[in-house]
């Protein structure tokens, strides 16, 4: 790595990281406030102008730290940066006076655990950031100190660190088998380990508790509706995804056929898919139908991986689309949960506007044309191509993925009604509305100019899919309008009565 | 060279002179006796510096002479003494500012001060003593410059632990005594060796050197507080925090942590230990310590109290490490030497600011502390986490380590005794974090006094902020030569190619 990308990449680690220090020597509330857009800026800059492949070597840390930024890390990188960035923004305008600072330190101290995970090759820098993001973001979480905030916090720190635990013996069996301080090590070692299995579960269910993974799911609902609206925003737009990098780096894809685990993560990811759509529909509250979104999306990334698990051929086909696919769901996900913290303007026109570029990323969600969601979708649909897996479930995941469209769009529905309830009519504070459309922007333009790759697998070009493709798309959402109108009319005509 | 036999002498005296002086200082002569104190300190951790330097390029520091016929009396520095040499010089430094600030207008200060050093001079000793004998002599010198200490306030509930102590390590000082001497008896007069000397133990003698090994580590394992010889440690929490923070952290568990290590790896050497028979059930001990003290630490109220329990269940990581039968293990359980010096002694400090400044005793008193007092609480998050083994601080480094070398020496169990007793420590060190930055003030403190310009008396400020900076270091920095982690390395490396 050339010697500016190195300073840039301690720089968007650091940065975050040293920024607390801020609030001890007495920064004035105003300047911490209007920092926070600026902390994740030196990452920004680092995946926009560094080239993948490059390593910076720290001897001197832990027991040798190795930072670097793969094709994979890339993507997952941009998103927590874009994200945090428009989430800082937003925060700006969002954020009252009430325990300002503390909200501002727990904030740089989770952005820096985010970040940092995301660059680190070495084992004890990735469980160190990871650990960092994990608890510096119970600050967020029980910030507004409710009792619903703290009974929130506590289920998330309970079950964070039986996660941490996890991971913990995990990485340290796949560490000694693999004699290697570093996470690339770790896959080849588990595979040929004989304590392949209890490695494999151990992981998967630490980065489990992160990612949603059923039955350890329950924090999430709890603690994504309750933190502040940004902190929300980058909970399930970037935080979540931790848990999925941190299977993709260190679970052994490619090396070996794992049929059984494949099949469990399939079987997870679909149970995640369809049942947190089922009680997500019935919630009352805005931001609790997010969280169950999310978790609802996580199970189509937990099925791709269950899928990369069990075909090992598949598997470097799947990997970018996962990849892919977190982007997509980051960047809509964190523009939907920043609309949660709007005031509707009075006026009709914007009043209209508005509610479209709510909608919008949403739509995305649910695979709209002409949206990172459709492009995602045909990706995943090509990539699990029954004719191409080798895998016993492989028959069914193409149902599944059309259920899990439909789920997705009764969500994104269910969101937006509830949200007409409790939006109020008012003048939004200028940075927080900037936050938001950077946000949507984020997810509805930019991306296109973002480096994901397809790997051919949607042919070009992707923002005119062919007609059947279309038809593949819409078809689920008219199904999910029509439950959705039905359902409508069935509630009306009973409570008529 | 003469000056480099003379120099573990240096080390001692330092101290011993600096308790004789403050002894024989008026009451009120504050100003000098503040200076005599910070003054030996700081010569004696340059003496220290000298000699770990030293000691890591290969310099022979020794000095002997014969007491009686076949007693010697025995001063050394080797690296495994210079690790608890410089943990103790440095922790004294940071002590004695705190003590100054923590006493300050107490009555008894000379009296205080005194003892002080001399248990210092006592842990010099200790960590210097080339043999048995010589380390038995501080070891129990050690005993008696802390009593005082222990009930210096002399309350009734102090003089209560203080009897409690007393009974329980003076105990253990016979048992210890009576196995040296039958040692020496069997076999003669024995050095602290790198290797041990029973690697090639005649078989016949084989069944008394296990009877002397579990006296030993019976009387050596009562100021280490292995469990069931723990009861006088969280009695003891009554003493004044400085006395708790430095018998905690140096000075009396440490003292019992560092002989069992010297008696397993440079009396009956490691391979010996482990032929015996002997490590196995050691380390089922030291687990069950671990876990023992951090369930008991849960249920604790008094913050003080359940700081001491965790202190039983930390010092046992100690043993548990040099249990594992191999060289990395070994260095997980070294490493945790200092480490659990710096995170407990952090602690007390923090436990001993929020006492002095805020009257706060209790854990359920803490609420909303932490935006009161922000520097002492963020010692004190620093160094909970560390103790829970949370990366990338001291704790973790330490885990990380013994997990890695209980995993080589196929001691998978070992994994579930950490993850265990981290999640215990999550458990109780959790709560307390939650209630001192997001629980609301109650309205008053027990017993609030304004101290200077920082959060309380600078005295009492910023040792507790030294010693959790140094919890991040040395875990952050691990690798580089000279970190906690990098002389374990060195210590392993001499131990296991002699």
């Amino acid at each position: 790595m050339m010697a500016f990308e190195s300073f840039l990449l301690l720089l968007a680690v650091c940065v975050p990281l040293l920024y607390p220090i801020m609030a001890l020597a007495g920064g004035s509330d105003k300047v911490m406030r209007h920092a926070l857009p600026l902390l994740p800026i030196p990452a920004l800059i680092f995946v926009l102008v560094a080239q993948p492949g490059g390593q910076l070597e720290l001897p001197w840390l832990l027991n040798g730290g190795l930072w670097g930024m793969d094709e994979l890390r890339r993507l997952f990188l941009l998103l927590t940066a874009v994200l945090w960035t428009v989430a800082g923004v937003f925060a700006v305008g969002y954020l009252k006076v009430h325990h300002l600072r503390r909200f501002c330190v727990f904030w740089g101290l989770t952005l820096a655990g985010n970040l940092g995970l995301t660059v680190a090759v070495d084992i004890a820098s990735f469980y160190s950031f990871f650990a960092l993001m994990t608890f510096a973001g119970y600050g967020l979480v029980v910030h507004e100190g409710t009792e619903e905030a703290n009974r929130a916090g506590r289920v998330y720190l309970a079950m964070a660190v039986v996660g941490e635990m996890a991971i913990l013996a995990g990485l340290l069996l796949a560490s000694a088998a693999a004699d290697s301080q570093m996470l690339s090590d770790i896959p080849a070692a588990i595979a040929e380990s004989p304590q392949r299995d209890l490695m494999i579960a151990l992981l998967i269910v630490g980065f489990g508790v992160k990612a949603g993974l059923p039955l350890l799911h329950f924090w999430l609902p709890m603690a994504h509706p309750v933190a502040p609206t940004p902190a929300s925003a980058v909970l399930s737009g970037a935080m979540i995804k931790a848990g999925l990098l941190g299977w993709l780096v260190t679970l052994p894809f490619g090396d070996i056929s794992l049929p059984v685990w494949g099949t469990l993560m399939v079987v997870a990811g679909a149970v995640a898919s369809l049942g947190a759509a089922a009680l997500g529909v019935c919630q009352q509250r805005p931001k609790t139908v997010l969280a169950y979104s999310s978790i609802s999306q996580m199970g189509l990334m937990v099925l791709m991986v269950g899928a990369a698990l069990a075909d090992p051929q598949r598997a470097p086909v799947l990997l970018p689309v996962i990849a892919l696919y977190t982007l997509h769901h980051g960047l809509a996900k964190g523009s939907l949960f920043l609309s949660a913290g709007l005031l509707l303007p009075s006026a009709r026109m914007h009043r209209a506007l508005m509610w479209l570029l709510v909608a919008l990323p949403g739509l995305s969600l649910a695979g709209l044309p002409f949206t990172s969601g459709a492009l995602a979708k045909l990706a995943m649909k090509e990539a699990l191509a029954e004719d191409k897996l080798e895998f016993a479930l492989a028959g069914y995941l193409s149902p599944l993925m059309t259920a899990g469209a439909v789920a997705t769009l009764l969500l994104v529905l269910r969101y937006l009604w509830t949200l007409t309830a409790k939006l109020e009519t008012g003048r939004n504070p200028p940075m927080l509305l900037a936050g938001w459309l950077a946000a949507s922007s984020m997810s509805l333009l930019a991306f296109w100019w973002m480096p994901w790759n397809v790997e051919g697998l949607v042919k070009a070009p992707v923002w005119l899919p062919a007609l059947y493709q279309v038809w593949a798309l819409i078809w689920p959402m008219l199904v999910a309008v029509g439950i959705a109108g039905l359902t409508v009319r069935v509630t009306r005509s009973v409570k008529q009565r | 060279m003469t000056l480099n036999m003379w120099m573990p002498l240096f080390a001692l005296m330092t101290s011993l002179m600096a308790s004789l002086v403050i002894f024989v200082l008026p009451e009120q002569g504050y100003r000098l006796r503040t200076a005599v104190n910070l003054g030996a300190a700081l010569v004696k951790l340059g003496i220290v510096a000298v000699m770990v330097w030293g000691v890591f390029h290969g310099v022979d520091y020794g000095l002997s002479f014969t007491m009686l016929p076949g007693v010697e009396f025995v001063l050394k520095a080797d690296a495994l003494s210079m690790m608890f040499a410089g943990l103790s010089a440095v922790l004294w430094f940071l002590t004695t500012i705190y003590a100054v600030g923590y006493l300050e207008d107490s009555p008894n200060r000379s009296r205080f001060f005194g003892f002080f050093s001399l248990c210092v001079a006592s842990t010099m000793g200790i960590a210097l003593a080339g043999n048995l004998f010589t380390f038995f002599l501080f070891y129990e010198m050690l005993t008696l410059a802390t009593y005082p200490l222990v009930v210096h306030r002399g309350t009734e509930q102090a003089l209560r632990a203080g009897r409690a102590y007393v009974i329980y390590t003076l105990t253990g000082g016979a048992v210890l005594l009576l196995a040296i001497a039958w040692l020496q008896g069997l076999v003669g007069d024995l050095p602290f060796r790198e290797g041990g000397h029973f690697g090639d133990a005649d078989p016949a003698l084989h069944g008394s050197l296990i009877l002397i090994f579990v006296l030993l580590i019976a009387g050596l394992g009562v100021k280490a507080a292995i469990f069931p010889l723990h009861g006088w440690l969280p009695q003891a929490m009554v003493a004044p925090a400085p006395v708790s923070a430095l018998l905690h952290a140096v000075a009396v568990v440490k003292a019992g942590a560092f002989g069992i290590v010297r008696v397993v790896y440079d009396i009956y050497g490691i391979e010996a230990s482990a032929m015996l028979g002997l490590l196995e059930p050691l380390a089922w001990l030291a687990a069950f310590t671990i876990l023992y003290g951090s369930a008991r630490a849960l249920s604790q109220v008094d913050l003080k109290r359940r700081l001491a329990f965790s202190t039983v269940s930390q010092v046992s990581y100690i043993i548990l490490g040099i249990c594992l039968f191999g060289p990395v293990g070994a260095t997980g359980g070294l490493v945790h030497l200092l480490h659990q010096g710096i995170m407990k002694i952090t602690l007390f400090f923090c436990a001993g600011n929020y006492a002095e400044t805020l009257g706060i005793h209790r854990i359920d008193e803490m609420d909303g502390a932490g935006r009161r007092m922000p520097g002492t609480s963020l010692a004190f998050t620093v160094g909970a986490f560390g103790m829970i083994g949370a990366p990338p601080l001291a704790g973790f480094i330490t885990k990380w380590t013994m997990g890695t070398g209980a995993l080589a020496s196929n001691m998978d169990w070992v994994i579930g005794v950490l993850v265990l007793s981290s999640l215990l420590n999550a458990a109780y060190f959790l709560p307390i974090l939650h209630r001192l930055w997001f629980r609301e003030p109650r309205g008053s403190w027990p017993h609030e006094r304004q101290w200077g310009r920082l959060e309380t008396s600078a005295w009492l400020f910023w040792p507790p902020m030294l010693t959790a900076a140094m919890t991040v270091l040395v875990g952050v920095l691990a690798s580089l030569p000279f970190s906690p982690l990098s002389w374990a390395e060195l210590v392993v490396l001499r131990a296991y190619s002699s």
